[in-house]
């Protein structure tokens, strides 16, 4: 692999306790008892701290005169003219904390999509407090729209093995003799010579996109909730979107009211978001364009970018107009009066009933009135119209109860009962249960409606009038 | 004859339609819901003409819009629930909720409870349905399955 040859990236070096550097002396040296660096390292309380500190910490790239955080970068690599040799082609990023460079980190632009970590080393003082970390899961995310791999080469220090473990890195390949052939001075570990180095490599894209993999399949699953599909289908469709872009491990738990969904990809940390969806309208046209969406995405068709655009266009896609949801409203309340044995003059009238009805309904949704009182006062509303044209001088008298039953239809919550069911079906329980009482609540305020009217009326006309 | 067609198949078709509206169903899936709907209405009067009760006529429309529906999805690539919602609204017992209040209201309870009852038992009569034929595993309505049946012979 062409870089190898001028890499030198012994990060952290001063870490193992066995060489330290001298900033005064400018060399490096073994300190009698090793535990000098490890009285200066930080408990762990401050290592959680960064991100109470992280508030003044900024991260800058570093274009002009690299050669002044020279010092830094010699508590990673030892040999100056070692690092003058990657210094001037790679990119360099400071880590600023308080005004103050805490971390520095070079990296090199190789052929092929593929980068190479040079350097990265911590001030002795600010070691464990996570800077590196920090540093390195930023520099994974920047080169991650311009590389697939990222390579650092490294002593055999366990300590450094670890750090780029724990990071996501895993192993490459090594090269033979590097320490012996290109530093003068030799370096120990545990009182063996270090003569190879080792390269570890990491996929740059997965700790990003497994984020956005799941933000995406949330929205769609969010969407789909929202507009009335059942759970095992939002459940589906977030398995197969985040599985499409190669997030394998996915783990859902799908209320009707909200979405848990954590996603883990490797060995790095798990990444897991809930979402809270209030019951609201349904829309079946935009279940059934996200399905076709979530379709395209397994097939392959559509980048990421491309389908959160399309989810957002969807989302926005308006319900029917008002007057035609109106007049729709009228033509089912009309036919299925007269289905269900009405005249045809009872059903013409069902027809106005239906339409006068969806007006309110749809007027209630504009203030957002609670359920309740939509169909209670949705009850009232048919009973007193059919009672009002049971009382009209028509040519030939009409019946209430076919009116009454055809204005009824429109409430009928048939979405949340037919969802009900089919998550029973599917062992979904908890959230079938909840659409099941929501669909029979409804049911219970359409008759609550309907009964106060007619016994008021009853009332009126002390019994004698039904 | 006139009367029949219009209240049997422009009925139901015009309601479930219009419930399709409702609903935000896409426009290319109306004539599906319609047809769905339609012969949903159709098993059932079929059967409560042959003397069936309500709740066994409920059943097997039931059964046919579940079947349709599932058949219509595999075929037109859409969601299960447009079909099933729309062409389950005349089955559901609108009118049982009615006369159970309408009895209840003139204090005439036995009718009421019978009212009632008979509408729980359509219900459940929907909900079996339902469930019974959402259950048969999904190879069942692909083409390919059959196809592979007919080329092994």
């Amino acid at each position: 692999m062409k870089g190898c040859s001028f890499c030198s990236c012994m990060l952290f070096t001063v870490m193992n306790g066995k060489m330290t550097y001298d900033n005064k002396r400018n060399i490096f040296y073994f300190p009698d008892s090793g535990d000098i660096i490890r009285k200066r390292r930080p408990s762990k309380v401050q290592s959680d701290d960064v991100g109470k500190e992280g508030q003044d910490m900024k991260i800058q790239q570093i274009t002009r005169d690299k050669d002044e955080y020279m010092d830094l970068l010699l508590l990673a690599d030892p040999q100056e003219d070692m690092i003058e040799k990657y210094l001037d082609r790679s990119d360099m990023f400071v880590l600023v904390n308080g005004g103050d460079v805490c971390s520095v980190c070079v990296v090199e632009q190789l052929k092929n999509r593929k980068c190479e970590l040079k350097n990265l080393a911590t001030r002795v003082e600010d070691r464990g407090k996570g800077y590196a970390k920090y540093l390195l899961r930023y520099i994974c995310e920047r080169y991650s729209s311009t590389c697939d791999v990222m390579y650092v080469g490294i002593g055999n220090y366990k300590r450094v093995v670890n750090f780029y473990e724990k990071c996501g890195f895993i192993n490459s390949h090594i090269v033979a003799n590097f320490f012996t052939e290109n530093y003068r001075e030799p370096m120990y570990e545990d009182g063996v010579r270090l003569t190879d180095m080792i390269y570890l490599k990491k996929q740059l894209d997965s700790e990003v996109d497994v984020k956005k993999v799941v933000d995406l399949a949330l929205e769609a699953g969010r969407i789909l909730l929202k507009n009335g599909a059942e759970i095992f289908r939002v459940d589906e469709t977030i398995t197969r979107i985040c599985n499409s872009f190669h997030v394998e491990y996915v783990d859902t738990f799908i209320l009707s009211h909200g979405i848990f969904v954590s996603a883990e990809n490797g060995v790095e940390e798990a990444y897991t978001k809930v979402k809270q969806i209030p019951l609201s309208s349904s829309h079946l046209g935009i279940v059934a364009e996200v399905n076709e969406l979530s379709r395209e995405i397994s097939g392959g068709f559509v980048s990421i970018e491309e389908a959160k655009e399309r989810l957002r266009r969807i989302d926005q896609m308006p319900a029917k107009k008002s007057y035609f949801q109106v007049l729709a409203a009228g033509a089912g309340s009309g036919s299925f009066g007269y289905l269900l044995g009405a005249t045809a003059l009872e059903s013409l009238i069902a027809f106005g009933i239906g339409c006068v009805l969806y007006i309110w309904i749809l007027t209630a949704k504009k203030y957002n009135i609670s359920k309740m009182l939509v169909n209670i006062l949705g009850g009232v509303l048919i009973t007193a119209l059919a009672l009002a044209a049971f009382h009209m001088p028509f040519p030939v008298p009409v019946k209430i109860d076919g009116m009454i039953i055809g204005g009824i239809m429109p409430l009928i919550p048939g979405l949340a009962f037919v969802n009900a069911i089919r998550d029973i079906a599917d062992s979904d329980f908890l959230s079938g249960t909840v659409r099941m009482i929501d669909a029979l609540l409804v049911f219970v305020y359409i008759a609550v409606g309907v009964g106060f009217t007619l016994s008021v009326y009853n009332n009126m006309g002390g019994g004698l009038m039904l | 004859m006139i009367h029949d067609f219009i209240m049997h198949v422009i009925c139901p078709f015009a309601g479930t339609v219009a419930f399709a509206v409702l609903f935000n169903v896409p426009k290319r899936f109306y004539l599906c819901c319609g047809c769905t709907g339609t012969a949903g209405w159709l098993m059932y009067h079929m059967v409560s003409g042959y003397g069936g009760s309500s709740a066994t006529a409920s059943f097997c429309g039931t059964l046919v819009v579940v079947l349709l529906s599932r058949i219509l999805t595999v075929v037109m690539k859409c969601p299960i629930t447009i079909f099933l919602v729309s062409g389950i609204i005349p089955l559901v017992p609108g009118a049982g909720i009615y006369y159970t209040v309408y009895y209840m209201v003139n204090n005439e309870f036995a009718e009421a409870t019978r009212r009632g009852m008979e509408s729980a038992k359509v219900a459940f009569a929907i909900v079996l349905a339902i469930v019974f034929v959402v259950s048969l595993p999904r190879k069942y309505f692909q083409s390919s399955y059959y196809q592979r049946k007919i080329r092994k012979g």
